[in-house]
């Protein structure tokens, strides 16, 4: 069905008119930020136009019955590297901050669709965790069907990766020793190592930032110098420095989240989310008196050694302690189900609904500044919806339809009867390239299957 | 002297009970899911000596047992993890944690409960979700060595064996074309030096393995041959002598196959060595439905919750297989494949519940669960439902253990109430109070 | 059978005889008279008249009179083409003549951009031609009269230079030494930075942003060093600067779209290499007024690939509509030209532009795509590309329509050379099998 889409997109004129509005008639409404609402909701120019017990339908508006069914914002995931190509670190060098995701992005990865049909409509797209200081990163809805630049979450701030702990260390420290042919190990080697990479890079970005104010300051006086060149990775460090830029953290342990905290106060910036952080619920007061969000996941442990004290509760345990939490995958499968995750919340450690549901809408909303636009069912917010045939956090439901700025960009009854079509066109081009494969015969069975 | 008596009384029954057998006990006045048919309300479950006695709607409690009330509380069979890892690794990215995977193709004498830790962390935090028994798996080319099913209790690998050697584990070997990626990503592993890079290759590995493998088990045979006749200068030989239970039908072969041609040799192989299957993950069973009807071979599902294998898949492909075999009267049972990490086996209900929203039958997800997963591996007389004659693995809930929000009240194992207390329970609570 | 005796002999001596026998007449005068002259920057003219004098085209008409002394070819049946070109070519130049720019063996990692890893940007192809390459004549035996050849290998490769296939000196055989800087996106495998695609564009960003700053600053330093610190000398900025086309791998409507967006930003004038699924981008390209060199590999099911692997829909689709790109691009107006992508015998080269034909693009496109188009995306079209009076005298000569198989080639003009293609060529030809 994808393909299809697409095919029917790329065919269709270019500029696509605006969508009719959608009325979701007598269903139960999620708002996430104002309660429950029994009734209906108005999707009109990108926006939602209309909440309320009952909602007139404008002339032309695509009417649906959404009686048994519930209604709740589109899901945002705060951490995930899908519709990326070539790879996702920049691992050859410890601080990699002139390379970015926004150069690489891949809008027809098939992991888009997938997230977008368990109701994920925001991603937060991330280098990985290879680097003390990575790549840049860049927001995204998933508008299956268009291109990256269109993807892009206009106005959304963008953002740097960091890594601490295991990861950013792994190639200093190599588990067989040094590999053939390799001259040099990348510094660092231990967390200390790391800390003193972040600094030392700020330190650089400051030097490099005051000699284009010494220039600027020269310039204005009409005195002759040569303008220092544009560094792209101290760039990214001054973005950081001047807010413009968002810091994501990946860390687990909470000596590592305090020494983060530490040095980003030193070098004057705020740490905008702490990704993983397995270990925060021990430091949750730091973290709360910090400002820094949490991302993390349910229940996820034991795959590593700084992930041995991961605990289910860690984001009802932050929660309480006054931390903005939000559930993430940093998965392509687990960001399909991150409706059944914000559950465990509730079962390990209490968080109650509408919290749970928070921590995949309003809560990664607000911790990537976009919460004036998404996160929660509010008239004047982008008409991002999910329509659910149960409760979003029980396990027997699932999602139906999903509206991006109103646009419907998945709808599980269309993507059933799309499949005999789909499949036939690949026979159809399996056949005008020559050569179906073989149904493989059973060896020495019973049974032999014909070609 | 009557003093005697009544204090005695108590004695007699704890003495009647040895210290294996659990307790005796009465669960009184909650929802009994017996699966083996419809649910009891307000029932009863009867336990003496970590068996059950019985479940029903009026039990009488016999003098002296300790009742247990359970109102509001709904009791099932306690949960069976079908496929994991569990106790042979405890940390995915610390080698000396691992024991799953040994060297060598050829290894149906290596037994997984041998390197099972009762210690690992895994155990209690696993059955704090209700799963009270596990199939652990050792994995590796070829085969691997024997599956092991353990209850997840017990202060020695032997109490807390069910069946040291559940099953031969085979994994089939495939045909598979190495692509050498144009741009390796720096600092990415490299793909094996000797990996086949043209599918003829590739085919010739595969089409030698088969040989061996057919080689192994007539060799297997033979040896039976020679032992049973007590030839001259007759040897045993541990290896063989391991094949001896799976060749007389008596040990089934748990084949992890995953794609459609994979599946297919599979039963191929199992036709020709006339050994008992169990197929293991066969996420494309689906292709081979009428195949595997046939023959009644049993399956036990990887994770529901899983990519499509190809792209072109629908969306929902995994999500759907188990109803998708239920309807067409197979019997399977959803394993975790667990060792750590994302699919830790405490999560096993949920992978049943999401077939659930795809198709399957409430009923049948549970089944999935508990008694089709006693049935496929054997243990149907002694576990998987609440009936009587078999053990006392229960678990007693505030709700549907199919959904996440439901609480775990209590677990019992052989009767005997388990703690639900682990290490991540007390890491919460340390800094929940923490000033 | 020739190719086993030159084999055998390898003597620099037998192929120059050979060339020589190939080469009989030095640049003279020639009539091509009652031949079909497809001119390309004009009609095709049925019977008319070709006048080469001392290299050069001299007239084009329905009646020039033929110059006295003149070698006279009567056309009858016969038809001219301009010489082919290959619009992004590795002949003329052996693989290995390329070091990897950067880095010596042993040197340390690169630790970013500022160490110019895999840069060779200053070298230019027409110092590395070598005259006596077997390719060369391959190709002018296929009917190919000019390569636009690059140096390769890193990530800045070098300068592009167009040059004839034809000549004793490489000197002579240039028309243009420099045109365009070939830039790949590669990874610097196991010696540091860039180690992934997003480091290699990004390091392409950093070295145009440099060499833009190196440009001002030797500017403000040459008119007024006093009191300056001196910008230091970068021979891989200086390689930059000295061409302002530059090409740009893209393959994918992705890739394209990338690639466009990039080129934009950097404010590069470029043109993009690969062009496979161009038909999807074809109008962003238009809006870009970006040339697209398309490749004559077309993307193909790998003869060593597992049968049963699945390939998804959209990879499918890329093969199957990949040659319907030309002409997208002709219907949109989109400068385009067609090269060898690394397949050696011109004969396939020629299939695959029928093919692109066959599957949409006019056979006028197409030969204007090996020919002229080629010239003016370099800006040499004053001098190649098309049978015009006063163009360099590059001309090949049929015995019947260029896409038809059992066509054959009876002359090639370069520089006004006349040549005659080697026998065992016509044997590959009219075998029809590729070698």
């Amino acid at each position: 069905m994808k393909t299809l889409v697409l095919l029917t997109l790329v065919c269709t004129a270019a500029v696509f008119a605006a969508d009719p509005p959608v009325l979701i008639q007598n269903a139960t409404i999620l708002t996430i930020t104002n309660g429950t609402v029994k009734g209906s909701i108005l999707l009109e120019n990108d926006k939602i136009a209309a909440i309320g017990e009952r909602v007139a339908a404008p002339a032309g508006a695509a009417v649906i019955d959404g009686s048994g069914k519930y209604v709740m914002p589109g899901i945002i995931d705060c951490h995930s590297h899908i519709m990326v190509d070539g790879g996702i670190n920049e691992a050859s060098v410890s601080v990699a901050s002139m390379a970015g995701i926004p150069d690489v992005l891949n809008p027809e990865a098939i992991a888009i669709y997938r997230a977008l049909a368990g109701g994920v409509t925001t991603v937060n797209v991330l280098h990985g965790s290879a680097d003390a200081i990575g790549g840049r990163t860049v927001v995204m809805k998933t508008r299956w069907g268009k291109s990256a630049e269109e993807m892009k979450f206009a106005g959304a701030l963008p953002g740097l990766k960091f890594a601490l702990g295991e990861n950013p260390k792994r190639r200093g420290n190599p588990a067989g020793g040094v590999p053939p042919g390799v001259v040099e190990l990348r510094y660092p080697a231990t967390r200390m190592g790391v800390e003193d990479v972040i600094r030392q890079a700020f330190s650089e970005a400051k030097a490099y930032r005051a000699n284009w104010e010494e220039w600027n300051a020269k310039a204005a006086r009409g005195e002759l110098a040569i303008p220092p060149a544009r560094d792209w990775k101290l760039e990214a460090l001054v973005e950081v420095l001047e807010g413009k830029r968002l810091v994501h953290v990946h860390c687990y342990r909470q000596d590592e989240i305090l020494m983060m905290l530490r040095v980003a106060e030193e070098a004057g910036f705020k740490v905008r989310t702490l990704q993983h952080a397995l270990e925060g619920y021990k430091v949750a007061g730091e973290i709360a008196r910090s400002g820094a969000g949490i991302s993390t996941f349910a229940d996820w442990w034991a795959y590593k050694m700084e992930a041995q004290d991961a605990i289910p509760y860690n984001a009802a345990l932050l929660t309480r302690k006054g931390v903005l939490v939000s559930l993430n995958s940093d998965d392509p499968e687990l960001m399909r189900h991150l409706d059944k995750e914000a559950a465990k919340a509730m079962k390990y450690g209490g968080l109650s609904e509408a919290e749970a549901l928070s921590l995949i809408t309003i809560n990664p909303a607000r911790q990537l500044m976009i919460d004036g636009r998404v996160g929660s069912l509010e008239v004047g917010k982008d008409a991002d919806v999910l329509l659910y045939d149960g409760h979003p956090l029980s396990n027997f439901s699932k999602v139906l339809k999903v509206w991006i700025d109103g646009h419907q960009y998945f709808d599980r009854d269309q993507d059933i009867a799309d499949r005999p079509k789909q499949e036939a066109e690949r026979k159809e081009l399996l056949r005008k390239l020559g050569g179906e494969p073989r149904r493989p015969a059973i060896e020495g069975g019973t049974e032999r299957q014909t070609p | 002297m009557r003093w005697l008596l009544i204090l005695a009384l108590p004695a007699f029954w704890l003495a009647a009970a040895d210290s294996d057998a659990g307790d005796s006990f009465l669960l009184r006045g909650g929802t009994i899911h017996t699966l083996s048919g419809a649910p009891i309300d307000n029932g009863s479950v009867l336990v003496r000596n970590g068996k059950i006695i019985g479940a029903g709607k009026d039990i009488a409690a016999p003098k002296g047992i300790k009742v247990i009330e359970i109102k509001g509380l709904q009791v099932y069979p306690g949960m069976i993890d079908a496929a994991t890892e569990i106790g042979l690794a405890e940390v995915d990215g610390v080698r000396e944690t691992l024991d799953i995977r040994e060297i060598g193709r050829f290894n149906p004498q290596l037994v997984a409960l041998t390197a099972v830790n009762p210690s690992s962390e895994h155990i209690p935090v696993t059955r704090a979700n209700g799963i009270t028994t596990a199939a652990t798996l050792p994995q590796g080319e070829l085969i691997s060595g024997q599956v092991s099913l353990i209850h997840l209790d017990g202060w020695t690998t032997d109490e807390m064996a069910v069946s040291r050697t559940a099953a031969l584990h085979l994994r089939i070997p495939s045909i598979q074309v190495s692509t050498r990626p144009v741009q390796p990503e720096e600092g990415a592993a490299p793909p094996p030096a000797a990996a086949p890079t043209t599918f003829a290759a590739a085919k010739q590995n595969f089409d030698k393995q088969i040989t061996e493998l057919n080689e192994f088990f007539d060799s297997a045979r033979r040896y039976r041959e020679a032992k049973n006749a007590k030839a001259a200068g007759f040897r045993p030989d541990l290896k063989l002598e391991a094949m001896i239970p799976v060749l007389e039908g008596k040990e089934p072969v748990l084949v992890t196959a995953i794609r459609e041609r994979e599946i297919r040799d599979a039963i191929a192989f199992a036709d020709k060595q006339k050994i008992k299957m169990i197929l293991c993950q066969a996420p494309e069973a689906y292709k081979v439905i009428k195949e595997i009807q046939q023959r009644d071979i049993p399956v036990i599902l990887g994770p529901t919750l899983e990519l499509p294998l190809n792209e072109d898949d629908p969306y929902d492909r995994a999500y759907t297989t188990p109803a998708e075999l239920q309807k067409a009267g197979i019997k399977f049972a959803i394993g975790t494949f667990s060792g750590t990490a994302s699919l830790s086996s405490r999560n096993l209900p949920y992978q049943a519940a999401q077939a659930v929203a795809f198709g399957l039958p409430h009923e049948e997800a549970l089944k999935a669960i508990t008694r089709n997963a006693a049935e496929i591996w054997g243990v149907g007389d002694r576990m998987g439902t609440i009936e009587e004659g078999k053990w006392a693995d229960l678990v007693i809930t505030d709700g549907d253990p199919l959904e996440t929000k439901t609480q775990i009240r209590q677990l019992f194992i052989k009767g005997k109430a388990v703690d639900l207390d682990n290490k991540q329970k007390q890491l919460y609570e340390k800094y929940l109070n923490r000033p | 059978m020739m190719n086993s005796i030159m084999k055998a002999w390898k003597l620099p001596a037998l192929f120059a005889m050979v060339l020589a026998a190939a080469a009989a007449e030095g640049p003279g005068t020639y009539v091509i008279r009652d031949a079909r002259i497809v001119r390309v920057s004009a009609p095709a003219l049925e019977h008319g008249v070709v006048v080469i004098r001392d290299g050069l085209i001299e007239s084009v008409g329905e009646n020039v009179p033929a110059p006295a002394g003149a070698w006279i070819l009567d056309g009858n049946g016969l038809t001219v083409y301009p010489g082919l070109v290959d619009a992004l070519s590795t002949w003329g130049i052996p693989a290995n003549g390329n070091g990897r720019g950067g880095a010596g063996q042993g040197a340390a990692a690169a630790r970013g951009p500022e160490d110019r890893p895999l840069n060779a940007s200053w070298a230019k192809a027409a110092d590395q031609i070598v005259p006596t390459d077997r390719s060369i004549q391959t190709a002018r035996d296929g009917g190919f009269t000019t390569a636009v050849s690059f140096p390769r290998g890193n990530i800045f490769s070098g300068q592009g230079s167009i040059f004839n296939l034809a000549g004793e000196r490489a000197g002579e055989m240039v028309i243009a030494d420099s045109v365009a800087q070939l830039i790949s996106f590669r990874t610097n495998t196991g010696r540091g930075f860039p180690g992934s695609l997003m480091g290699a564009i990004a390091y392409v960003r950093q070295i145009y942003s440099d060499a833009d700053h190196y440009k001002m600053a030797r500017a403000i330093y040459e008119k007024h060093p006093e009191g300056l610190r001196r910008p230091a000398y970068d021979r891989a900025l200086e390689g930059v600067l000295e061409t302002s086309l530059v090409l740009l791998p893209a393959e994918t409507n992705v890739e394209i779209e990338r690639m466009l967006a990039f080129a934009r930003e950097l404010k590069l004038r470029a043109v993009l290499y690969g062009g496979h699924e161009a038909w999807r981008a074809a109008d962003l390209l238009k809006q870009a007024n970006t040339p697209v060199l398309v490749s004559l590999k077309y993307p193909e099911r790998s003869r060593d690939a597992d049968p049963a692997q699945e390939e998804p829909l959209r990879l499918l689709q890329f093969r199957e509509k990949a040659p319907s790109a030309p002409a997208a691009l002709a219907r949109m107006g989109v400068k385009f030209a067609f090269y060898s992508d690394g397949v050696t015998n011109p004969r396939d080269l020629i299939r695959a532009v029928k093919k692109a034909v066959d599957a949409g693009l006019s056979e006028d496109d197409a030969i204007r795509a090996l020919t002229l188009a080629p010239a003016e995306i370099y800006g040499v079209e004053s001098r190649i590309g098309s049978i015009h009076a006063g163009k360099i005298a590059n001309l090949v000569v049929m015995d019947g329509d260029l896409f038809a198989e059992k066509t054959r080639i009876k002359y090639i003009f370069v520089d006004g050379n006349r040549f005659e293609p080697l026998p065992e060529e016509q044997a590959a030809r009219t075998g029809g099998g590729a070698r």
